[in-house]
C-alpha cells in the first residue's frame, strides 16, 4: 500500500517536471474565411532541415511572395507550432541580386526573436533591400 | 626508535604538501571552465546579454529592421517629383529613464534607405539632440555654401521628407521581477503632415540581466 503511494506520487511527481520543462501548454483557436479573396503567390521552396525539435515548433508550412508598390520583392512564410506548447525561435534574413551575391544592410542579418503559442500558426514577412534582389533566405535558429 | 616518529611526521607534513598542492593547480582549472572568458560573439546575436531596464543593442537592430522594412513596403519614399527623395533626420526624443544614443536607431535607417537607393539624406539640417542645428560634415557644410554663393541659383533643394520620433518606455513591476516595454516610434512628414508612421514595441521582462534570447 506504502509502495503503491510512493509510487504514485513519483509518477506525479514527474509528470509536473515534465509539464514545467516543457513550458506552458497555450494551444490556440483561430478563424478566418472559408474562401480566402486573397490569391497567395506561392514560391517553389528548398528547405534544410538540421533541427528536428525546431521543425516541430517552427514548422514551415508555405512561402508566398509579392512585389511592394516599390518594386521590391515582399516574401511571407507561415510557421506553424505542431506542438501544444509555447515555444521561442529566432529568424533572419539574407538577400541576394541578381549574380547570386549577398546584399548586407542593417535590416539584414538581424536575429528577430519570436514566441509563438502552441498549434499557433504565425506569418513572418521580409522586403528585399533593393530592387535588384530577387533571391532570399530565411534561416531559423531555436530560441533559449 | 625516536627518529620513526619524526620520519612519519616528515612524511605526513609531504603527504598534506602534495594534496594541497594539487588542488591548488586542479581547483582553478575547475572553476576556469564555468567562468566565461571574454570572446567575440554576432553582434545582436542570440548570445547577447538583455538587459530588462536597458535598451540593449539587439533592440537597436530589431527596431531598425522593423522600420526600414516598414518604410521600404510602403510607398511613400517614392511619391516624390525628382527621386531619390531627400530626407532630414529631425530629432528622436528620449523618453526613457535610461541613456539612448538614437543615432544606433536613426544611423541603420539612414544607411539601409540610402542603399535602397530610394532616398538620400540631407546632412548637416535640422536640430540635433541638444537643441542646437545640427553639423555632421562641417566640411561638407563649407562646400556646400562656397557652392551656393558663387552660383546664381539662390535657392537649394529642400527635403522631401522629415524623419523623427520617440522611444518611450514603459515600466511595471510584480514582485521582484521587472517588465519594460520600450516603444520605438517614427514618423516621416512632409511638412506637418505624416506620411508614413510606425511603432514598434520590445517588452522585456526578468528579475535581472540574463545571457541570451
Amino acid at each position: 500500500m506504502k509502495n503503491q503511494i510512493v509510487q504514485t506520487a513519483c509518477g506525479f511527481g514527474l509528470l509536473v517536471g515534465l509539464a514545467s520543462i516543457c513550458g506552458c501548454g497555450t494551444p490556440m483557436n483561430s478563424v478566418e474565411r472559408a474562401q480566402p479573396a486573397g490569391q497567395r503567390e506561392m514560391v517553389d521552396d528548398k528547405r534544410v532541415l538540421t533541427d528536428a525539435s525546431l521543425d516541430v515548433r517552427a514548422r514551415i508550412v508555405g512561402v508566398n511572395q509579392a512585389v511592394t508598390a516599390g518594386g521590391l520583392l515582399k516574401v511571407q512564410v507561415e510557421l506553424f507550432n505542431k506542438s501544444r506548447y509555447q515555444k521561442r525561435f529566432n529568424y533572419l534574413w539574407e538577400w541576394f541580386d541578381q549574380a547570386g551575391m549577398q546584399v548586407t544592410t542593417p535590416a539584414t542579418d538581424v536575429l528577430i526573436p519570436v514566441v509563438i503559442e502552441g498549434k499557433e500558426s504565425r506569418f513572418i514577412s521580409g522586403v528585399a533591400p533593393n530592387p535588384r534582389c530577387n533571391d532570399f533566405r530565411l534561416k531559423l535558429i531555436r530560441g533559449k | 626508535m625516536k627518529r620513526l616518529p619524526i620520519m612519519n611526521r616528515i612524511k605526513k607534513q609531504m603527504k598534506k604538501l602534495l594534496i594541497y598542492s594539487s588542488l591548488a593547480a586542479v581547483i582553478p582549472t575547475l572553476f576556469s571552465g564555468c567562468a566565461t572568458r571574454g570572446r567575440v560573439i554576432t553582434t545582436g546575436g542570440n548570445e547577447s546579454i538583455v538587459s530588462v531596464d536597458q535598451v540593449n543593442i539587439q533592440d537597436y537592430m530589431q527596431a531598425a529592421e522593423t522600420m526600414i522594412n516598414s518604410l521600404l513596403e510602403s510607398d511613400a519614399l517614392d511619391r516624390v517629383p525628382n527621386p531619390p527623395a531627400l530626407m532630414a533626420i529631425s530629432r528622436v526624443e528620449n523618453r526613457t529613464g535610461v541613456q539612448v544614443e538614437t543615432d544606433l536607431l536613426t544611423k541603420k535607417i539612414r544607411i539601409a534607405l540610402n542603399k535602397s537607393g530610394k532616398v538620400i539624406t540631407r546632412m548637416n539640417f535640422g536640430v540635433g539632440a541638444d537643441g542646437k542645428p545640427l553639423t555632421e560634415d562641417p566640411a561638407g557644410k563649407v562646400i556646400d555654401d562656397l557652392g551656393q554663393f558663387g552660383s546664381d541659383a539662390k535657392t537649394t533643394r529642400l527635403p522631401d521628407f522629415t524623419l523623427s520620433g520617440k522611444i518611450i518606455q514603459t515600466r511595471a513591476r510584480a514582485g521582484n521581477t521587472h517588465q519594460s516595454t520600450f516603444s520605438f516610434q517614427l514618423s516621416l512628414a512632409r511638412g506637418n503632415n505624416a506620411v508614413w508612421e510606425d511603432e514598434k514595441e520590445i517588452t522585456k521582462q526578468g528579475s535581472r540581466s540574463a545571457v541570451g534570447f
